[in-house]
């Protein structure tokens, strides 16, 4: 069957237009994809756990007991801005645990960010369950582990709707 | 450039590409060039122009890219219904106007999403009546052994349509508070994670709920759907890939022994497995779908050139030569016409919105937001995947509609307000935080 000139153009010009079009979104779905990758935390596969890693106003963040310390797992603490961990009475969080320094590590915020900073103890902090150096960034659901006890990092956030 | 700005810009291209398929139709179909399908484009344009600025004040930081890609598909539909029919292609553009109005009034309404939630039981059990809907005397109706659709009076709809969206919400809601109990205190097993048994109820009943419409329903596809957007749900939620293979295993198990006991489930794998066994019967509608696209070729017969009717017979949309072209098989005359890199195209579309979706959802900063992100769009994405795969030969064959192409009220009205619930979580999501420069 011979085909007309004119709709062979124009099935062609169809194809044509439809990939152009699908190629510019897909080069800013790649754009995009490159650009998360350094923001996202690496090891997290579904982002679930990164819920607004750092981007959330400073006071709306608990530490949860999971484990140890003499506290009730389950249990909240308020950062409101942030805490001192440790053994010791000056502590802002007192914790009962052989392996913990007077003042352990502290959790403070900067910018819109929280941070977990090890303040030289002698058994170390863990940051889901990697050796913390210094100070880390901290996003929600991360655990924080002095010698036994275990502090789950939350964002509090307000269901009736953020901003 | 600004979001909206890109947006615009999309839209562009969509208006052209209606215009060159209505042109193209017109052209064969009539043997000459009018003005229809220039005016039909310009209205297309006008419409999607008037969602754009609705947008462009409702939603200023949504997603760019998502609501032309939606038109895209919605243009597709309008040159394949206009290409069997034009009384289909003017209902179903009725239909898409109807459908932006709904998802305009979603926008408004639901601005704050999270209500949602405080609804959830409500909202499930209005799912699940809607999805048993069917099955009621009187109302409900078979078609091809699957109870899909009601009829009221002249209505005829799709609750699962609907349903669709009602349990991915109450998913969502429940898993958000859920998810952590599901991981806590799981075992390890042959290196595998269990979930620990307690916890496993939600899922099997969530898995039972599956059967129970495979049974009832009798629709492998759609049952497939239901279950894996809960899947893709828990794995979200837990970031554990054993829950999902888990899942399927139970769903594997599950679907094979009611393949083998309920005889209408059995009959489509038969099918499926071979066509030819019964090539006047039951396996028709598959072998005449195949070889349309066989026929499509590489680059395709061009739009408006395929043979839909057998020379001499009566141009009607119920007797074409693939049965059901206007829904179920329409990927199959999208193929014929536009041949492989036509139908590649079309699902490039929904790999696109599926990757449009997940990104939200991964920008999305609260846990409800992120599940109902993942989940609107996994239903989406399965849904696309269970009818092409159906038509392609993949998996048994389903009558659940290709989203935003097929013919039919209820999936055009369902899916716009899908697309407007994840354009409302991605504003929310793309926000500026005040005091952040822009």
């Amino acid at each position: 069957m011979d085909a007309d000139p004119a709709a062979v153009a124009l099935k062609f010009a169809f194809l044509g237009v439809l990939y152009l079009f699908l190629l510019v979104i897909a080069r800013s779905a790649l754009k995009d994809l490159r650009g998360s990758r350094a923001v996202a935390g690496g090891e997290e596969g579904t982002g679930m756990h990164a819920v607004a890693g750092g981007r959330v106003a400073a006071t709306d963040a608990t530490l949860v007991a999971v484990q140890g310390g003499g506290l009730t797992p389950g249990e909240r603490i308020d950062l409101f801005g942030g805490v001192t961990i440790g053994r010791s009475d000056e502590a802002d969080v007192r914790i009962t645990d052989r392996f913990a320094s007077g003042i352990h590590c502290r959790v403070h915020t900067r910018g819109n960010v929280y941070y977990v900073e090890d303040m030289d103890s002698t058994n170390g902090t863990y940051l889901n369950g990697g050796e913390l150096r210094g100070e880390a960034p901290l996003s929600d659901m991360d655990e924080i582990q002095i010698g036994d006890t275990i502090l789950r990092f939350e964002l509090v956030l307000d269901d009736e709707g953020i901003g | 450039m600004s979001a909206r700005n890109r947006e615009l810009l999309g839209l562009i291209p969509v208006a052209g590409l209606l215009i060159a398929g209505f042109a193209a139709v017109f052209s064969v179909r009539s043997a000459q060039l009018d003005n229809t399908s220039l005016i039909f484009g310009a209205y297309f344009f006008a419409i999607c122009l008037a969602a754009h600025i609705f947008l462009r004040f409702r939603l200023p930081n949504a997603d760019p890219y998502l609501f032309p890609l939606v038109a895209l598909l919605a243009a597709i539909g309008l040159v394949m219904l206009y290409r069997i029919n034009s009384d289909l292609a003017r209902d179903q553009a009725n239909w898409f106007v109807v459908g932006l109005i709904l998802f305009m009034l979603t926008i408004t309404f639901l601005k704050d999403y999270h209500v949602l939630e405080r609804y959830r039981y409500l909202i499930v059990v209005a799912g699940l009546v809607l999805l048993l809907l069917p099955r009621m005397p009187v109302i409900g109706s078979q078609v091809n052994g699957a109870y899909l659709g009601i009829k009221l009076g002249p209505l005829a709809f799709q609750p699962a349509e609907f349903g669709k969206l009602a349990i991915v919400v109450f998913l969502a809601s429940y898993l958000r508070e859920h998810r952590e109990v599901l991981v806590v205190g799981a075992k390890r097993f042959a290196g595998i994670t269990f979930p620990p048994l307690k916890h496993l109820g939600p899922m099997l009943v969530v898995w039972g709920a599956a059967m129970v419409m495979l049974v009832f329903i009798r629709d492998l596809g759609s049952s497939l759907m239901f279950f894996g957007a809960f899947l893709a749900l828990i794995y979200t939620a837990t970031n554990r890939i054993s829950f999902v293979i888990i899942g399927l295993a139970m769903f594997l198990v599950g679907a094979w022994f009611f393949a083998t006991t309920v005889g209408h489930v059995g009959d489509r794998i038969d099918t499926w497995l071979d066509p030819y066994a019964d090539a006047n019967g039951t396996g028709y509608q598959v072998l005449q779908s195949m070889f349309a696209q066989a026929d499509g070729g590489l680059f395709g017969k061009g739009i408006g050139e395929s043979l839909l009717w057998a020379p001499g017979a009566k141009e009607t949309v119920e007797n074409t030569l693939i049965p059901q072209v206007q829904t179920d098989f329409i990927y199959a005359l999208i193929v014929n016409e536009l041949g492989l890199f036509g139908g590649c195209g079309v699902i490039t579309i929904y790999a696109l919105i599926a990757a449009r979706g997940f990104k939200i959802a991964s920008l999305a900063r609260d846990g409800f937001s992120k599940l109902l992100a993942a989940g609107l769009t996994a239903v989406f994405a399965l849904q696309a995947f269970v009818i092409i795969g159906g038509v392609i030969r993949v998996i048994p064959l389903t009558g659940v509609t290709l989203p935003l192409i097929s013919y039919g009220g209820s999936s055009v009205l369902a899916n716009m307000v899908l697309v407007a619930l994840l354009l409302l979580i991605s504003d929310r999501a793309r926000r500026p935080e005040p005091g952040e420069p822009l």
